[in-house]
């Protein structure tokens, strides 16, 4: 049943991207979602796409595995694309049929909309692709670092979601293998409604639940041993270090910030209304 | 205090919250600088608890503690104390707090506030000690048990301690890991003159102390060197424990008239039955010859496999091909054993046994593909037990699994009802849903009563109240409830104490006599193979390496070592005899080895020179 999950979605190679500071990567990924909701025309639209296309051939991932991400919005994106487009609303009507309405602004919102998704699911999972969960928690923790100031538990919180990263693969053997042995006992986990399918689940869930809190326990006990304590002098061995392709980064999403602001400011005097998005709203 | 001793213990005392009885009662001893000192006892002996007072996790009722001179009852002392006692504890998956060996390893020191520069120091140290320094960048998960076991050996060392604790850390491995583990200990004792405090069950383990203390019911019973303590012979197993293989056999042959000392190493002691038969005048020869009796097939109940080969997680980068072509014949009536070290494909083989891995043409989709032009037809795998036919998709699979019970490594952690009785009439109601509720409390009780349990007393018991050995017992009870005709376990006697272990073997042969036709056991451990089996197989990286008599399997034992896997002590001693020109022809069992090596002895051997 799990035996398919390889946990997260880290495709192992050497590449640039791979190789870019986990805090970079995270910085690039929030200063593009913010970017693609503030293009307001087609042409800042396809700067971010250049800079996004970009990143997937600099990562060397297969594009499928990047398009499977989409593969799971897909429904979602095609349903409220729809629906967009049929009750969006606007000035310049181009059919009617019944009470659905398409006009021209509708059909620009509707594509805006669709792309600013498709680029944001694409940019999210090359930053999943390229970049292992744990580096992605000490990229975490390292950006949360300032927070420390206003006591915030932000090492406890890197430490849970380092361990919880570093248990799920063991948990899910353990599912997997109380899973079989209920099986054995003829235990039937795929017929039958879902109150029998809930019910089948307990014999799974119990032992797991208590094999989860005994691990817990002796983990405590083995942290303890290793001097665990909620004292403060403590040191961190990893240290996170810009190279010189986190720079080569920096300053790509430097020009792109700039280019969409630019582009923003200026593109509507350059190019056709029509593709001028700000002026509906 | 003396500068020599670095932990000294005074009349401790403690006892679990809600519990009667001492855990410790009473527990007075001192361990020198560099010593090698391994406690053993049965499970529940207080050997444990012993561990977890000596840093501190635990505090003494009564009685005191002292680490190099510190009090370890005070609280303030709490790390100081940790950091010159390292624990490494028993399951390997539950000791790692990172994805990242290294980052793992740095733990302890982060925690103590070592810099980054000596933490890298120490990181390359720690793994280099442990002989895991390539490993330095992988993921703990992805290890095998022994080797997760040395990096948390190394988490500790990190941290610099002067006396290092293992408390059953052997006890989940497999005999190559706990190799591994003990080889590393040693060496640390040797060469790092590092204070070692081993807690183990296995007999062979605390045979490599320096001095060794028997525990028994929360007292030290007995202390002395290795040798002093298995001198004393059958005291030892009133405290639940067995003596060690080798030196019943020594004692078995001295009881036959041979001259032979307490030796602890299989080499040696085929030099010492040598030496005997030199002195006796007996050059070299033969012992009576072993026969095994001729495979015989054609039962009702037999199981076939032909061709099987599998592979986890297909088409994906992380595939692993874990069975290749595997040929096998079951018969009826067998005690079969199923050898191989961890990742060999010995348990996805016996899943495929009751289905819970379906044959590819098993599946509802599947289609048979036609041959390309010019390519043979692919091998299509195929398994029969009994009459059911594994390959075909209308097999009643559910029937089938009523038929092959199957108990996985630790049962007892797939326990879940609230009841015993509710436990182990689970599979029984899953697989016949018209039984009447006495049929049903019939079925329990048979198969809780031939487990070895108490019925009335422990059926309306939580199976969580339980002690270990009655878990693993109602476990089993709850797949044997159906009567399969087929029983295979995995590794049915892991983690348990030789006791334990000796009483679950006997189990497997009561229920073979009675219950079931056909038992199977999956095992790492050679001489639980060579006394119990009568036919078994070694699987190694996912093939048929060699199958027949155990006698014939452990033949070659060369080629079993180069595998990476162990022989049985008693092929081990034939193989140190056999050089020096005495063949000991035995089903590898203790006792027929030693009823030969006495015959040859006596002169009642073949065609002696």
């Amino acid at each position: 049943m799990l035996n398919d999950v390889t946990f997260g979605q880290y495709y192992p190679t050497q590449s640039f991207v791979h190789r870019l500071d986990p805090r970079i990567k995270l910085l690039a990924l929030i200063a593009f979602i913010t970017l693609l909701f503030c293009s307001a025309n087609f042409y800042a639209m396809a700067a971010c796409a250049v800079v996004l296309f970009a990143a997937v051939i600099a990562a060397r991932v297969p594009f499928k595995s990047v398009l499977r991400s989409v593969k799971g919005i897909l429904f979602i994106l095609l349903f409220t694309a729809v629906l967009n487009l049929f009750f969006h609303g606007g000035e310049t009507l181009l059919c009617e049929w019944w009470i659905i309405k398409i006009y021209l602004e509708s059909i620009i919102f509707t594509v805006f909309f669709v792309l600013r998704l498709f680029f944001l699911v694409i940019a999210s999972s090359v930053l999943t692709l390229t970049t292992t969960p744990v580096a992605l928690t000490d990229g975490i923790e390292s950006l949360l670092k300032p927070l420390t100031y206003i006591k915030f538990p932000v090492h406890e919180l890197a430490l849970i979601m380092s361990i919880a990263l570093r248990f799920i693969p063991t948990l899910i053997d353990e599912t997997n293998r109380i899973i079989s042995a209920q099986k054995a006992r003829g235990a039937d986990f795929e017929s039958g409604n879902i109150f029998k399918r809930i019910k089948a689940v307990v014999p799974i869930l119990i032992p797991l639940l208590i094999s989860a809190f005994r691990r817990a326990d002796e983990l405590g006990d083995a942290m303890d041993a290793r001097c665990y304590s909620n004292a403060r002098h403590r040191t961190k061995y990893k240290k996170l270090t810009l190279g010189w392709r986190d720079l080569v980064a920096f300053f790509v999403f430097a020009s792109l910030i700039a280019g969409v602001v630019l582009l923003n400011i200026y593109a509507q005097a350059i190019c056709p209304e029509i593709f001028v998005y700000i002026k509906i709203r | 205090m003396s500068e020599e001793y670095v932990i000294e213990c005074e009349n401790l005392k403690f006892f679990y919250p809600g519990s009667e009885t001492a855990a410790l009662n009473g527990v007075s001893f001192s361990v020198r600088r560099g010593e090698f000192l391994s406690v053993v006892g049965h499970n529940g002996s207080g050997k444990s608890t012993l561990a977890r007072l000596l840093n501190g996790l635990l505090q003494a009722d009564e009685g005191t503690v002292r680490v190099l001179g510190t009090d370890v009852g005070d609280a303030k002392n709490a790390v100081e104390i940790r950091k010159s006692v390292g624990i490494v504890f028993q399951n390997p998956d539950n000791q790692t707090v990172a994805s990242i060996v290294e980052d793992d390893v740095a733990f302890g020191p982060e925690n103590i506030g070592v810099d980054r520069e000596e933490i890298s120091r120490r990181i390359e140290w720690a793994l280099g000690a442990v002989g895991m320094l390539d490993y330095r960048h992988a993921t703990p998960s992805r290890l095998s048990g022994g080797q997760k076991q040395r990096i948390a050996v190394a988490g500790v060392l990190a941290v610099k301690p002067q006396i290092l604790i293992l408390d059953e850390s052997t006890a989940m491995l497999d005999p190559k890991g706990r190799k591994e583990v003990i080889d590393v200990v040693k060496r640390l004792n040797e060469e790092e003159g590092m204070t070692v405090i081993l807690i183990t069950h296995f007999m062979e383990e605390a045979l490599l102390a320096d001095r060794t203390i028997v525990m028994n019911k929360g007292e030290i019973a007995l202390s002395g060197t290795p040798e002093e303590i298995f001198e004393s012979g059958e005291t030892l197993e009133t405290f639940n424990l067995s003596l060690p293989k080798i030196t019943v056999l020594c004692n078995a042959l001295r009881g036959a008239g041979m001259r032979i000392d307490n030796v602890l190493r299989p080499e040696e002691l085929a030099e010492k039955i040598a030496e005997n038969f030199v002195n006796r005048g007996i050059s070299g020869g033969q012992s009576q010859k072993f026969t095994p009796k001729p495979f015989e097939s054609a039962h009702e109940w037999d199981v076939e496999i032909s061709d099987l080969s599998f592979t986890y997680s297909k088409k994906s980068p992380f595939a692993k091909k874990a069975l290749d072509g595997i040929d096998l014949k079951i018969g009826e009536g067998e005690f079969f054993g199923v050898i191989g070290h961890t990742g060999s494909g010995k348990s996805t083989l016996v899943q495929h046994l009751n289905a819970l891995i379906k044959l590819p043409s098993a599946n509802k989709k599947y289609r048979a593909k036609k041959p390309k032009n010019g390519q043979p037809a692919p091998v299509i795998p195929r398994i029969s037990v009994g009459q059911f036919d594994l390959s075909d998709k209308k097999c009643d699979f559910k029937a089938l699994r009523a038929s092959v019970g199957m108990v996985f490594q630790y049962p007892e952690y797939q326990l879940f009802a609230e009841t015993v009785f509710q436990d182990v009439a689970f599979g029984l109601k899953n697989f016949n849903k018209n039984l009447t509720p006495e049929e049903i409390a019939q079925a329990v009780e048979s198969s809780i009563e031939i487990v070895g349990l108490n019925y009335e007393e422990v059926k309306d018991k939580s199976p969580f109240d339980l002690s270990g050995g009655q878990k693993r017992r109602v476990a089993i009870a709850g797949v044997i409830v159906t009567k399969p005709h087929i029983l295979i376990l995995d590794e049915p006697a892991a983690g348990l104490d030789p006791k334990g272990k000796n009483e679950i073997m006997e189990l497997l042969h009561k229920l073979h006599r009675e219950w079931c036709k056909t038992v199977i056991i999956v095992s790492h451990d050679m001489d639980e193979v060579a006394e119990n089996c009568t036919r078994a197989c070694v699987i190694s990286e996912g093939k048929v390496f060699a199958c027949g008599h155990p006698a014939d399997v452990f033949k070659r034992a060369d080629e079993l070592r180069s595998l990476g896997l162990d022989v049985p002590m008693t092929a081990k001693i034939a193989d140190g005899l056999a050089r020096r020109g005495y063949i000991i022809d035995s089903d590898c069992t203790l006792d027929d080895f030693s009823e030969k090596v006495i015959g040859l002895f006596n002169g009642e051997g073949e065609g002696n020179a």
